[in-house]
Parts: C-alpha cells; structure tokens; sequence
C-alpha cells in the first residue's frame, strides 16, 4: 500500500514538472516594464543603437544577445517554439530563409507593426517584404546592394581602372591576373556567399531584360533552366575562366576572402555593402568604392541587386511589449535609423533620416534613386530550399560535381514544391 | 527472511527511473511522432504524413550520399584511429625516457574541444595556410591542394583530423590494457625465445580483447555521429561532397525547417548506430571469450 502510495506521489510530482514546463512555454509572464530583451545579428552596429536607446529611456534596462545569422535563425525558431523568445528580435524581409518575416508571421509568432507611424511611409518595394498578408510585421531600417567593391589603393596601385562594360571587365580580369593580383577575392568556402556573384549578374542579365520576371516564375510561366538565369550562369564561370577570382575560392572563406582584399592581395570583392565597413576594420586608412558589376556592354542596361536587410520584428508574445514598440519606433526614427545605417554602412529606409553615407556607395544610391535596382531574388522564392539548392549546387558547380543546368533544374523543383 | 528484510524497496529506484523517462524517453516518444509529421519547428499546425518523410528518403540523393559519407568516415575512423593508437601505445610502453612526456602529448590533442581542432585545421588546411606553406618550404609545391575545397579530398581531410584527435585516446585504452599484462608473461615468452611479432599476436592481442572492444564501440559510434568537425571544417561542402547524416539532420532542421524529416533521418542514423554498435559488440564479445 505504502509503495503504491509512492509511486502515486512520484508519478503526480513528475506530471505537475512536466506540467509546469508546458505552462512556461505556453504562457507569456509578465514583465516587469524595464528590461528589454533583444536578439540580433547586427554584430558590431546595434551596440550604438541600444547604448542611444537606454540614453533616452533613463531607468531601461537592455539585455542583448548577437550572433551570426545560422546560428541565431536555429536559436530563433526554438525559442519562438518554445515560448522563450526575446521581445525584439532580427527578422528578414520576405521569404526564403528560416527566419524570414513570412515564415514567422504565418505561424503568428510576430506582432502586428502596421499601425506604427513609420509603417506607411515604407515605400512599396520595402512594403512588399515587411509585410505577411497586408499586415507589416518587420521594422526594416536599412538598405543594402550587391556590387564589385574595388580597393581603391590597390586598384591604382595596379595601373588598371574600373571596367565599365562586360568585354572591359573580362579584360581586367585578364590583366590583373597577369599582373599577379586577380581581381577579386572570392570565399565560397562559406556557402552564402556564392549566391553574390550569380545575383550580381542576373539582377542586369535577367532583371534588366525582363523586370517581371518574378511574376512569370510565380504564375508558372517561367522556370529557371529555360530563362536568362542560364546566361547569368555561363557568365559566372567565364568571370572564373578569365581568372577573376584567386586560386582556390572553394577552400577561401568569407573572413579569408575579406583579408585578400583588404590588404591589396586582390583588387576587389563582389560583395555586400555591408563588406565596406568590415574592410575599414582590417584597414581602417582604406577606402573603398562600389559599383554595379557590370553583365553586358551597355551600361544603360545595368541592374543592382537592391534590397531590404534584416530589420527587426516584436515577439507576438513580448514580456515587455510597450517598451518593445519602443525601441522599434526609436529604431525607425531618423536618430536611430541614422545611427543604424551609418555603422552599418547601408542607406536608410526612411529619406528623413539624414544619413551621412559612405562615399564609396554613391554609384548605389544613383541606382535606387533611378530605380534601377531589383530585390536580392531569393526574397520572394516560396521556401528556403530554392536558395539552398543554389547555394550548394554553385559549390558543385565550381568544384564539377554539377553543371549550371542541373542546379537551375534542382532549383525549378524545389520552386514548384514550394509554390 | 533475513536478507528479505534488508532489501531495499524496489520504489527506491522511482525517482531514477522517473527522472530518466522524463528527460530519454519521453523526449524520444515525441521525437518519434514528430518523425510522421510534416512539422516545421515553428507552426504548432502540422499534420501526421504516415510514413511519407521515410519514404522521401528514398528518393532523396543528398540523404544518400550522407549516409555513404557517413558509413565511409565511421569505418575509415575506427580502423585508422585504432591502428594507429595502438601503435602508439606499444610505442609509449616501451622503456624510452621520454615516454611520459610522449604520452601526454599524443593524448594531449583529445583534451581539445572539437570545435576548436576543427577551426584550427579548418585555417591550416587553406590555400594559403601552414600546411600547403610547409610544403612548398621543403621543395614539395607540386603537393599544394585546396584540401578543402576538394571534392575527392575533403572527407579524407575530416577523417584525419579526427584520427589525429583521438589516436591518443585509443593510445590511453591500449595502454591500460597493455600495463595489465603481467610481466612475467612478457618474461616468460623472452625465455622461449618468442618473437616481437608472435609476442604481439599470441600474448598482447588477446589480453588486449577487452580495450580493443571498449575502442572499436567508441570510434565506430563516433564516427557515425561525426558531427562537429564536418560542419566546422567545410560545412557539409563543397556542395554535399562531406555531408554526414548528422549534418543532414542540421540543415534539414535548422536551415530548411524541415523538422519532420530531419527527426526521421535522426530515427534513421539511431537504427545505423544500434545496428552496427550491437553486431560489432556481439562479435567483439565472442571474440574476448574466445580468447579468454
């Protein structure tokens, strides 16, 4: 009797534990009205941006965690799961990854941000990517572009200039690599970036020619393998062929590929934006220029890849969702959207916002302002795998496992499975 | 009566067992459900799919290809490691002065976290790291690999790395079992006249049949885990060319939000492991009675 007694206690004290972590994940505790808890991978900006934040919100307390994106997009999608996500938290824009604003606002995981003053003012291409069914949901502050970023000592070191046209730049290629420092520096070891390149080069080749593109994927008109996306393709391999890239790209790294052309060993990379600042910090005398890389002969025709960046979002269920909104609407304020952009070396969402931007980035500012730019393309593809499939695929295709046919194929059925 | 009387209740166990079904096996149940589901790790809306992820495994290359690496690196592992441990431990546990010194260095490598051997090799194995430096110092240029970035060489790559990481462990579980053979024995074969190599085979290998279990059941089990190194060193790449099913269980997961079908590829590597881990013991076994 005594042990069935027991064993009634023990299995009662386990169901109330099990219990008691059911309720802590599915209820949002109360917070206690200053302490902000924010998630982000804006490492090394949003330092500024929250020491401002406590400046102006006397008494508030910001407990912050950085990370990079893979691990924070794991760390995310369990701690939303789990009920122990942070009240702010990074989202990106559209679709296409696992911590994109559609994937976490279809759940309902993300607070409605729609009647938040700066909500309307987004123009209709941030819109577009900020929003999940009408609804805004992501606080994108900044904008960012696609280009070949040149050393600008290197470049004239080197005796060579900018080309400006496709023949020109196969040229360049050509004769840096004569010259023993190649052109650019290229470190796909770190899959991501071997999507760089390819956008830099479909944004005029298949953009540039047929702006509606997206619309013909999605209706199940267009596919990858039959389009100009094979083009862009052939001419990712030719700027390889011509000896473009050091030796090796697929054993050089992204932190590799940033030294290489910081220090001069190559002329360039075909990067980010957001690369010009972490150059400065390997060089800080350094300067650096970006501009459109060029996919034709006629610089007329030329597209940049142009998008929104990672913003952020409030957790649906945020212990501190009055000082959440907060910090969002501080964010997107032309102090903080200032601040922001300027460290982070991207042009603000908002045209209010008085930001000084770099030098170096005024051939992309002159293409936003002409409209000459088109979302980085995986933002609206249906599901994460689409970008996968490339990313991996151009690896193979580098290292012959693969042909530019096969990945765009692989790519078109995971689009229709996704769609 | 006596010894009824002391024996302790059989509940005292209850709260080992509870605490253990707690955090093992309830867990694995639901893991077990999640594998039939099409959940992505983030919608509490998912439905039941049967058994629709196994069957996607099917037709799924880079599963395959994961399981063929995988397969590879556990045995290439398990008889690299092994061999070479063992080797060492003879070495180690011969009358040299600096045995001491050498058996703490050789062991020293596994006393490091993984993530930080893999970083660490990971620079070292660059185009322009020590390694390919090395070569072209002592005149061997035409050597220079991009060991990484190379398809064919990659994996081999990984397998080293953890062969260099814990031979030295394998050298410490041979060399307790080296140490527990009698030196008489040793004696008394020295006497007969008896050969290092039929000294190694008749006396060493079969007093050695426990460590060699204990080692074989680590490594295979480890190796077919490998995790850590692979997504450190070259991310499952270049393409899928080093994907283990562990970092196939990551990218599905984490990367795709494919929940469901990473925990069924998770069912999957815990079959391989109990499959291969219970038919290498029950050899083993027979083979440390045999020689017993």
């Amino acid at each position: 009797m005594k042990s069935r007694t027991a064993l009634i206690a023990a299995f009662a004290a386990v169901t109330m534990t099990v219990t008691a972590c059911n309720g802590g994940t599915n209820a949002a505790a109360e917070g206690d009205g200053t302490t902000l808890t924010i998630a982000s991978v804006d490492q090394g900006s949003i330092e500024k941006v929250v020491d401002a934040f406590k400046a102006a919100n006397p008494g508030v307390t910001v407990n912050l965690t950085t990370s990079g994106a893979d691990q924070y997009q794991q760390q995310i999608r369990t701690q939303l799961a789990s009920g122990t996500a942070p009240d702010v938290m990074t989202v990106w824009p559209g679709n296409g990854n696992p911590g994109a604003t559609y994937v976490i606002a279809k759940p309902g995981y993300l607070l409605d941000l729609s009647g938040q003053p700066w909500a309307a003012r987004l123009p209709d291409a941030f819109q577009r990517v900020a929003q999940y069914e009408g609804r805004t949901y992501n606080a994108v502050f900044g904008l960012n572009g696609i280009g070949a970023v040149y050393n600008d000592r290197a470049l004239r070191d080197s005796g060579l200039t900018a080309p400006g046209t496709w023949t020109e730049l196969l040229a360049f290629c050509r004769a840096a690599d004569g010259r023993g420092t190649p052109a650019f520096a290229l470190g796909i070891q770190d899959n991501w970036v071997t999507q760089l390149v390819l956008y830099a080069l479909a944004a005029t080749v298949v953009y540039g020619a047929d702006p509606g593109f997206d619309a013909k994927l999605q209706a199940g008109r267009a596919t990858f393998a039959n389009s100009a996306w094979t083009t862009a393709m052939a001419k990712y391999r030719q700027l390889a062929d011509a000896g473009c890239f050091q030796d090796n790209p697929l054993g050089t790294s992204y932190e590799a590929s940033q030294t290489l052309a910081a220090t001069g060993k190559t002329l360039g990379i075909i990067q980010g934006n957001w690369i010009i600042s972490l150059l400065k910090r390997k060089d800080p005398a350094g300067t650096y220029t970006m501009r459109a890389l060029p996919a034709t002969d006629d610089p007329a025709s030329f597209v940049m890849p142009a998008a929104a960046g990672a913003g952020y979002g409030v957790n649906a269920k945020a212990k501190n969702r009055d000082l959440a909104l907060r910090f969002i609407t501080f964010v997107m304020s032309p102090e903080g959207m200032k601040l922001f952009t300027e460290t982070q070396g991207s042009l603000p969402t908002l045209p209010d916002a008085g930001t000084a931007v770099d030098p170096g980035l005024a051939e992309l500012q002159t293409f936003v302002r002409e409209d000459r730019t088109v979302p980085f393309m995986d933002q609206l593809w249906p599901n994460a795998k689409v970008q996968q499939t490339m990313l991996s695929g151009l690896q193979e295709v580098f290292s012959d496992q693969a042909t530019p046919a096969d990945v765009l194929t692989d790519m078109d059925t995971d689009y229709k499975a996704g769609s | 009566m006596q010894g009824r009387r002391h024996a302790p209740p059989w509940w005292f166990t209850l709260p080992a067992l509870l605490l253990f079904a707690f955090v093992v096996l309830l867990p694995s149940a639901r893991g077990l459900h999640y594998a039939v589901t099409d959940w992505d790790g983030l919608n509490p809306d998912f439905t039941v799919v049967g058994l629709d992820n196994f069957t996607a495994m099917a037709d799924d290359p880079d599963a395959f290809g994961a399981v063929r690496h995988t397969l590879v690196v556990a045995v290439a592992i398990t008889v690299l490691q092994n061999g070479l441990g063992l080797l060492l431990a003879l070495g180690v546990n011969s009358a040299i002065k600096s045995r001491d010194v050498l058996r703490v260095l050789l062991f020293a490598p596994a006393m490091i976290a993984q993530i930080v051997t893999a970083y660490l090799w990971r620079n070292l194995l660059g185009p322009d790291g020590a390694v390919n430096s090395a070569l072209g110092a002592i005149g061997l240029g035409g050597l220079r690999r991009d060991w990484l970035g190379d398809p064919d060489l990659a994996l081999w790559m990984i397998v080293l790395v953890v062969v260099w990481q814990y031979a030295g462990y394998s050298m410490v579980i041979f060399l307790a079992g080296l140490q527990s053979v009698p030196k008489e024995i040793y004696e008394a074969a020295a006497i007969d006249g008896t050969g290092p190599v039929r000294r190694f085979w008749s006396i060493i290998r079969p007093l050695l049949a426990p460590a060699l279990t204990i080692n074989l059941m680590l490594s295979i089990i480890g190796g077919l885990k490998l995790f850590d190194q692979v997504y450190a060193m070259t991310g499952g790449g270049p393409g899928h060319a080093t994907d283990t099913i562990s970092t196939l269980i990551y990218k599905e997961a984490f990367t795709l939000g494919e929940f469901g079908y990473s925990i069924a590829l998770a069912v999957v590597l815990t079959v391989i492991v109990a499959v291969a881990s219970g038919a290498q013991y029950t050899v083993l076994s027979r083979g440390e009675r045999a020689a017993s």
